[in-house]
């Protein structure tokens, strides 16, 4: 009964964006990321190995305000929640979805001295930008939704699979870039949270290609169903 | 159903036995092991030897007198010289030595010492340079020990003394202190480690600090000078460290490496002016040899320990005060020989470290150590020998013959009671060690000793007793000859000896690999057979396929030594992923989400725990750097502080006493009187806790209860009473066990009992982080038991049938067993273990006591509380007869279960030993690893065979 009742808005969403669309909602994303990058290189003339605190600080500033400009068009139940509303909501969603994650991350064995504090908070912010903030932006406070596309992994329409699939990626992709950092190599990207940085942006993008192809793969499925 | 429990009982038993021959059989083949003979050479014992017990009689000696007032100082052979200096420069590479000539390109650390080059290759030389071949394990500790025992050290010497380095075994130093000689030590501290007492002065300084490149040479060049000009001692040993320090920090290619290169050759070129300048006849070092030696090499990474060309490869330049020396016979010369830039003819010899204490003991006239196995150098020998007074017959090419022919009379005699030393301690150690030479390897030495002693009675005895013998080309030949089966017997010796001490065995690693891979099949094949409802899960399951993830991830984690170094993160790391796991399934479940979040928060807890273990690693460990990612900033002298730390222990433990309260307070009282019994035994449990607090209150200042101790008479009372708790409880437990076979219920109350009792003393042995963790321990266990409960509850399994087993739980028990001997302080290193705590509760040393002591501590929290708290892990309500032997079929899958995730880590450490037996680290870091897996490994499977028997 509780699930028929909030199919209605959900699929009205799902159909708000079509493949292509996700395409260009990636490639933005994407772009912004190269061009934190870019940022970071030329005018502060660092990069994530000699200063990975400002790099993860200027990519996540960059990365946050076009996830929420472009998440909050797609945000569930339009009609009530007003876009500002979406963005707000998303801002309180990248500061609790930041602790959620360096909490994780400190369990999983990063470091807590002074020293790495700045990286680790502003590593969990860009992990934040990647995980939960489109999730904010787009369900707010509804847990079911958030139970039903996290926990469950039940997601419906398009949208949320942009918001799942990219986000379970980066969060693979760092416990995958975790590994290396023991190793004796001596080289400095093996320092925390680098090569955990380059796994969550690795997973993060490998996340929305396999989302992408996840929703082609579907639409044919569709269509052939109705065919 | 009894017998299927009977087999039950029968598998756990033959995995032991699999198990323990598969370790036997390739700890044969890697493990290299060598007894220590508790026997000395005296010099008595040569009247024994075939060999002439005075010197020979000289052709040119007519003064009968001198003969025999020199006798008065011999011991086994004419002592050469007087007074020996070794300086060891640790870790000194070939080509720090040898002119750059000898290799195909110059580098900038070679040609540094330029003194020991100008000395050797001068005209007239009294010097030489050696390669010097030492042989692995290259570490200083046990490269002294060879040098010193003239033996073959290996990675476990049987018979080495409980935690103390001491050498027991007879040894260079120990023959020198027993012939009179005095000795002076100065520099690294190794020294006074191995011999404590033999010293008559010593000024040893730390060797502790890596990054120190200074202190202990300053201290040792502070020292050496005044002591050169003293006449109170005969032997000088000054061991310099910092060349090895500079390499372990900086590399071979550094500016501090070259430094320290050009410092060591002003200090040396300052020890020989100091030695030529008392050289004269009646000076002080009128007869003296100076020995400037490596004890091992060392890679171009400063690494050394193990086996390469690099690192075995060091050098050693003898000098003798002394000019004129003899040359060696060409037959015996070792030299290659090189053009230098000028064009001139340079040579260096080359010699085995293994000879070294024989043919030092030869020069000074000492007995050689019992267990050296190598044979006197002639070449070493040779400079020396200078002390034959020949300066009667110093004339053109004769004199030289007669001298040659005079070094080869003294040295067929040495050899032949080096020989004889070397027979009469192979075949002792034949005969008493455990694993000896087999019987074809000692047939084909006795012939070729054998021979060598025939043709020296038959005819070389009588030559060299014939005081006129002057038909010198036939007693050259067969002096020559009988030196050359000398050689050959002592070169067939040495082969079997490294074949059975540095040598591995790779058919018996093979075979024991491969015997552990079979059982590790049958183990899977058992905890997956019988498709039963209540079973395991099945094969596709993720739980399962997650837990095979994970064991797998595990296994190949240890092929890289970075991996194991870092062992407690990496089996934390997991654990954590697990529990975000479990995390995510109570989501999505909408249950147990607070317990989920308590397993997080005891894992981030256990990781605090695990990287305080880990810097007290990095602080002893060579291949760590100490990484303090722990540190908060916190000032931890504040006393808010200092107070929780000291109550935070006691508090623990009451609130474990409740914890037990609780547990026997909800199970049913009434019943037969075993029931109750098993309730008594864990009230026993109780008390021991509530001593333990006592003991940890009287022990801090806080209290005030400093005189509680007096009271109850000395502080080894209370440990005593727990431990005899708690052997009165295993008593009560297995005679309960035994003749109470009836009653099958409330085996919840039999666990807590089991587990509690064996718990007092290791929480006791671990001192106060132990009830800590075992608070946590049991917290998580409880958390794992109710996430994986998740499960059964939302399957509604309301057929009073037990739902599938998901192995992670069994897999999440089994981290965390890990991560608490990680946690509580342990390292896979043999000085990772606390031997402080084998002496809690006792002053005195009884070995197999305080060796149970030992393993209680160490394995304490990781095996005996996880095997036996094993049952922990499964739900307690089920009431009908039917779920209890369902369950009981459960609880024996889950220890085989966690029998093979043991046994999967183990299998992957001797893979990983096996592949990397030729490693840098074999020594220092593999090695320990597999010895500790491996005792985990047997002493699981054997408390896994205890608590079945205990259980079913």
């Amino acid at each position: 009964m509780k699930e028929g009742k909030k199919k209605k808005p959900e699929t009205s969403i799902g159909e708000s964006i079509s493949a292509l669309g996700a395409f260009f909602v990636y490639l933005i994303t994407g772009l912004f990321l190269a061009v934190g990058f870019w940022v970071v290189r030329d005018k502060y003339s660092v990069d994530l190995i000699s200063d990975p605190s400002l790099t993860l600080r200027l990519l996540w500033m960059i990365e946050f305000p076009i996830v929420v400009i472009i998440f909050s068009l797609f945000r569930s139940n339009p009609k009530k929640c007003s876009y500002f509303r979406a963005v707000g909501r998303s801002i309180v969603g990248l500061i609790s979805g930041a602790i959620i994650n360096a909490l994780g991350a400190v369990s999983l064995g990063a470091p807590v001295g002074m020293q790495s504090l700045p990286k680790t908070v502003h590593w969990s912010f860009l992990m934040s930008v990647f995980t939960v903030v489109p999730a904010t932006a787009v369900f707010g406070a509804s847990w079911t939704n958030w139970h039903r596309v996290f926990a469950s992994l039940k997601p419906t329409g398009n949208i949320e699979y942009m918001i799942l699939i990219p986000a379970y990626g980066a969060i693979i992709g760092g416990w995958f870039g975790a590994w290396p950092m023991p190793l004796d190599w001596e080289r400095p990207w093996q320092e925390w949270p680098i090569c955990v940085c380059y796994g969550a942006i690795g997973g993060y993008i490998v996340g929305q290609l396999v989302s992408l192809s996840l929703m082609i793969f579907l639409r044919k499925h569709k269509n052939l169903k109705l065919a | 159903m009894e017998t299927y429990l009977k087999n039950k009982k029968l598998i756990a038993i033959g995995f032991l036995l699999i198990h323990s021959i598969a370790i036997l059989i390739f700890t044969r083949g890697f493990l290299l092991t060598r007894t220590e003979l508790p026997f000395h050479s005296t010099c008595s014992d040569v009247s024994l030897s075939p060999c002439l017990t005075s010197p020979p009689p000289s052709n040119h000696d007519s003064n009968p007198d001198s003969i025999s007032s020199h006798s008065n100082h011999t011991c086994w052979t004419k002592p050469v010289v007087d007074r020996v200096i070794i300086i060891v420069l640790d870790a000194l590479r070939i080509d720090f030595v040898a002119p750059s000539a000898f290799f195909p390109e110059p580098k900038p650390w070679m040609d540094k010492l330029t003194i020991l080059q100008k000395l050797a290759f001068a005209n007239e030389s009294s010097a030489k340079i050696f390669k010097a071949f030492a042989d692995p394990p290259t570490t200083s500790l046990q490269r002294l020990k060879g040098l010193t025992t003239g033996g073959l050290p290996t990675f476990i010497d049987v018979g080495n003394s409980f935690g103390a380095p001491a050498i027991v075994e007879d040894n260079f130093i120990n023959q020198l202190v027993q012939n009179g000689k005095r000795l002076v030590m100065m520099g690294d501290d190794t020294w006074t480690q191995l011999f404590p007492n033999q010293f008559q002065k010593s000024y040893p300084f730390p060797s502790f600090n890596v990054k120190d490149l200074d202190t202990v040479d300053n201290g040792c060049t502070e020292h050496l000078f005044p002591t050169l000009y003293e006449d109170d001692w005969d032997v000088l040993i000054a061991h310099f460290l910092g060349v090895d320090h500079a390499g372990h920090i900086f590399g071979v290619d550094s500016s501090p490496m070259i430094n320290k290169l050009e410092q060591y050759n002003s200090v040396l070129e300052k020890v020989i002016s100091i030695l030529e300048s008392h050289a004269g006849p009646g000076g002080l070092h009128e007869n003296t040899m100076l020995i400037v030696m490596g004890d091992h090499g060392q890679t171009l990474n400063g690494d050394h320990g193990g086996g390469t060309a690099e690192e075995v490869e060091t050098s050693m330049f003898a000098m003798s005060t002394k000019k004129h020396t003899t040359s060696v016979p060409p037959e015996f010369d070792t030299s290659s020989c090189k053009q230098n830039s000028d064009g001139k003819q340079i040579c260096i010899s080359s010699i085995e470290q293994l000879d070294f204490a024989a043919t030092l003991s030869a020069l000074l006239g000492i007995s050689s150590p019992f267990g050296s196995i190598g044979h006197v150098n002639p070449e070493l020998y040779a400079l020396g020998s200078s002390n034959w007074d020949l300066e009667k017959s110093e004339s053109g090419n004769f004199g030289t013959q007669s001298a040659v022919k005079e070094w080869m009379k003294n040295y067929v005699n040495v050899l032949c009671v080096n020989a004889w030393q070397v027979k009469r301690y192979i075949d002792v150690y034949s005969n008493s060690s455990v694993v000896g030479f087999s019987s074809d390897d000692m047939a084909r030495i006795s012939d070729l000793y054998a021979a060598a002693e025939q043709n020296w009675t038959n005819s070389v005895k009588h030559l060299l007793m014939d005081r006129n013998g002057d038909e010198n080309n036939t007693n050259r030949s067969a002096f020559k000859e009988q030196i050359a089966a000398y050689l050959n017997f002592f070169s067939s010796v040495v082969e079997l000896a490294r074949s059975k001490w540095t040598e591995f065995n790779l058919n018996l690693m093979i075979t024991g690999f491969g015997i552990l891979v079979i059982s590790l099949i049958i183990q899977f094949l058992v905890v997956f057979h019988g498709d039963k409802s209540y079973a395991v899960g099945f094969w596709l399951s993720t739980g399962a396929a997650f837990t095979l993830f994970l064991v797998t991830i595990r296994a190949c984690s240890f092929l890289s030594n970075s991996y194991i170094l870092e062992e407690g993160k990496v089996a934390n790391f997991l654990l954590a992923t697990t529990g975000l796991i479990k995390l995510r399934y109570s989501v999505m479940k909408k249950t147990m989400r607070k317990e989920a979040v308590i397993f997080l928060a005891i894992a981030s807890v256990l990781r605090v725990s695990i990287d305080i273990g880990l810097t007290k690693q990095a602080a002893t460990s060579q291949f760590m750097s100490s990484s303090p990612s722990w540190i908060l900033g916190i000032a931890l002298d504040l006393p808010a502080l200092t107070y929780a730390i000291e109550i935070a222990p006691i508090v623990s433990v009451v609130i474990l006493i409740c914890v037990l309260y609780i547990a026997i307070a909800k199970t049913p009282s009434e019943g037969m009187w075993n029931e109750g019994m098993w309730k008594y035994v864990t009230v026993g449990s109780m008390i021991s806790y509530f001593l333990i607090a006592l003991l940890w209150a009287s022990e801090s200042k806080i209290f005030g209860l400093d005189g509680l101790l007096q009271v109850i008479g000395g502080r080894n009372r209370i440990p005593q009473t727990v431990y005899a708790i708690g052997l009165v409880q295993l008593f009560l437990l297995a005679s309960a066990r035994m003749f109470c076979a009836g009653e099958k219920k409330y085996w919840a109350t039999r666990t807590v009992a089991l587990v509690s009792a064996c718990s007092s003393p290791v929480i006791l042995l671990s001192g106060k982080q132990g009830s800590l963790l075992a608070l946590a321990y049991l917290l998580a266990g409880y958390c794992i038991m109710r996430l994986e409960g998740v499960e059964r509850i939302t399957k509604l399994d309301r057929q009073n049938k037990l739902s599938k087993l998901n192995p992670l739980c069994v897999m999440q028990w089994s981290l965390l067993s890990i991560c608490m001997f990680f946690a509580s302080g342990h390292w896979c290193a043999f000085d990772g273990l606390r031997y402080g705590a084998a002496f809690v509760g006792f002053d005195e040393f009884v070995l197999i006591r305080q060796a149970i002591l030992l393993t209680i501590e160490t394995f304490g929290f990781s095996i005996i509380l996880s095997v036996f708290g094993l049952p922990i892990l499964l739900p307690i309500h089920s009431q009908t007869p039917q779920a209890h032997s369902q369950k009981r079929h459960q609880l024996f899958q889950m220890y085989m279960l966690f029998g093979v995730i043991s046994a999967t880590t183990v299998t992957a450490t001797i893979l990983c030993v096996t592949i990397q037996r030729r490693h840098l680290m074999v020594w220092g870091l593999f090695a320990p690893k597999f010895v500790f897996d491996v005792v985990g490994l047997i002493l699981t499977d054997l408390l896994i065979c205890l608590a079945s028997a205990y259980y079913f």
